[in-house]
């Protein structure tokens, strides 16, 4: 065994390498854009000459403002969406299915979507929603509607839907992965106890998987309010979240105004997320 | 459990969640299968055909339509994601073997690590586009863009390897120091073997992320696109179902390269257990 004393050097030696990279290239990007966003922005090019003209230009603008309130939105509908939607097949899965190989099989049915590229993913929600979609034709076959709907695409609600699908998954695994570690045998003495399953579910089951409805609500905070693509491709660029705004911002050379809105961003995940962890300890659940 | 509805209530929700998460890959699948070039990306079927695979490979007699740009994007894409799955393996098998001391400050990288795959790709994709404009360099996939994917995919490699560390018994590496073999021999011939498994599932990970990863790209890879980069440019021109076909085309690739990660795993899991029936005999 080597001397102890050189074993603290060796840990250091080893942790340098990911240490300079995540310095370089997440830490500085990230502090440049804190400072450009000081920059002076003239039509087609910034100056290192500080101003707060960008900053007022983002709050005094009805559309820049108005994306951050969207973004905020959309990001606790969907919030909300993926856990209802997500709870009961994780409450299935990880709780239900006591057979490892059909919970385990189930869990890999929920991922496979997820070897398509997200962007095609994104794309084949306009064959479902559209005014000749999928589902207006199976809703006049099934004649629960006389006329297509056509709020279905190119809204609010087409780009909520196409998240939710999305994103959903990874609120489905934390659960049903935390669910699965629940022991048996407390529900059985609950349940021998005389519990009924709503109160089973409200005392042991829904305290227990919270952990995993934390870690999921983290995952899918930090995509969705990142997100551009499904807003833009769904919305038919109706729908202007903070990341669509900072893609436009960059493709007309506005760089100053492009990085007040990615402080912006920074901000309101860094608030959304440190919350999150105040309630559960992410290094101690994994 | 007690109230005798609830399982068979919350299996067919589970169904229906399903038919929810498969329904637009499934028309999707269907819809590839249109008549071309004058079939839409929309019901009904007017005549089945493969038109579409076809015009993805070239085959088709030019027309309007403007053919998807894959062949190079496609090569580009493959590069970078296994350059970036070699070197955020290497990372995280680095840092994580780090971990398994305590060290000053080891909360801190912790999440200086973990906050690779938090932050919205975007933000670290315009961080690093200022940077390079502010330093005059050049924005290339496999520099500018590359460097960013390593932040990325490091943070699931490094988590990945960790958890198997937290299973690992650090006993056989003590017998081995014990014996005088030096730590770096150590490491090669009874740690990695025994980790392997978690490294082949990092470089899956790192793999498979870098290979779809497309909000990091767009500001910092300039003007050589990325696979992921040249379908979002389909997003602003109509939509044809050359596009369809191309994502059933890349989800089987993805299945073979699932196969090949099985077979690995298989393979290392079994040679795993031959060593472990020769030490007992």
């Amino acid at each position: 065994m080597p001397p102890r004393r050189r074993r603290f050097p060796t840990a250091y030696w080893l942790i340098a390498p990911g240490v300079v990279w995540m310095t370089l290239f997440l830490v500085i990007p990230i502090l440049m854009i804190v400072y450009v966003s000081f920059w002076t922005q003239s039509t087609f090019k910034i100056e290192p000459v500080l101003t707060t003209r960008s900053w007022e230009a983002f709050f005094g603008s009805d559309t820049y403002v108005g994306a951050l309130w969207t973004t905020i939105r959309i990001w606790l509908i969907v919030l909300c969406t993926t856990l209802v939607v997500g709870y009961p097949t994780a409450l299935f899965v990880g709780l239900f299915v006591r057979n490892k190989t059909l919970s385990t099989a189930l869990l890999v049915l929920c991922v496979i979507p997820f070897w398509t590229s997200f962007l095609i993913r994104v794309l084949a929600w306009r064959p479902m929603l559209g005014k000749e979609g999928a589902i207006n034709i199976i809703l006049q076959a099934l004649h629960i509607t006389s006329a297509p709907i056509d709020a279905l695409l190119f809204t609010e609600l087409s780009v909520i839907i196409g998240m939710t699908q999305i994103y959903c998954v990874f609120m489905v695994g934390p659960i049903a992965f935390m669910l699965g570690r629940i022991d048996p045998n407390v529900i059985e003495a609950a349940r021998d106890l005389g519990a009924g399953f709503f109160r089973i579910f409200r005392t042991i089951i829904l305290p227990l998987s919270m952990p995993g409805v934390i870690v999921g609500a983290i995952f899918v905070s930090v995509m969705v309010l990142g997100e551009f693509a499904t807003a833009s491709a769904l919305s038919g660029r109706k729908v202007n979240m903070l990341g669509n705004i900072i893609v436009t911002q960059v493709g007309s050379l506005k760089w100053a105004f492009a990085a007040v809105v990615g402080v912006v961003l920074t901000v309101l995940m860094g608030i959304v997320v440190a919350a999150f962890l105040r309630v559960v300890d992410l290094k101690r659940e994994l | 459990m007690q109230a005798p509805l609830i399982k068979p209530a919350l299996a067919i929700y589970t169904a229906l969640f399903l038919v929810f998460l498969y329904g637009p890959l499934l028309v999707l699948t269907i819809l590839s299968f249109q008549t071309g070039p004058n079939g839409g990306p929309q019901f009904p079927i007017i005549e089945w055909s493969t038109y579409w695979y076809r015009d993805i490979f070239g085959l088709t007699p030019p027309s309007r339509i403007a053919p998807l740009p894959i062949q190079q994007s496609l090569t580009r894409s493959l590069m970078l994601a296994s350059m970036t799955m070699v070197v955020s393996t290497v990372l995280g098998v680095l840092s994580a073997q780090a971990f398994r001391t305590r060290f000053k400050g080891s909360g801190v990288v912790f999440y200086l690590i973990v906050l690779g795959m938090m932050v919205p790709g975007v933000l670290v994709g315009l961080g690093l586009a200022l940077v390079a404009n502010a330093l005059g360099v050049d924005r290339t996939w496999w520099g500018t863009a590359f460097v960013l994917h390593v932040v990325y995919t490091f943070p699931f490699a490094f988590l990945v390897i960790l958890a198997i560390f937290n299973r690992f018994d650090a006993s056989v590496e003590e017998a081995s120091w014990s014996l005088g073999v030096s730590p770096i021999r150590t490491f090669r011939k009874v740690t990695f073997p025994l980790i392997f498994p978690g490294v082949l599932s990092a470089m899956l990970f790192a793999f498979t992320l870098s290979y779809d990863e497309f909000s990091r790209t767009l500001f910092s890879s300039g003007r050589d696109l990325t696979l992921p980069l040249a379908i979002y440019g389909t997003f602003s021109i109509e939509i044809h179902p050359n596009i369809f076909a191309f994502g059933v085309l890349t989800t089987l690739f993805s299945f073979a390269l699932l196969a090949v990660y099985a077979i690995l795993m298989a393979l290392s899991v079994r040679r795993a257990k031959r060593v472990a029936v020769q030490e007992e005999s």
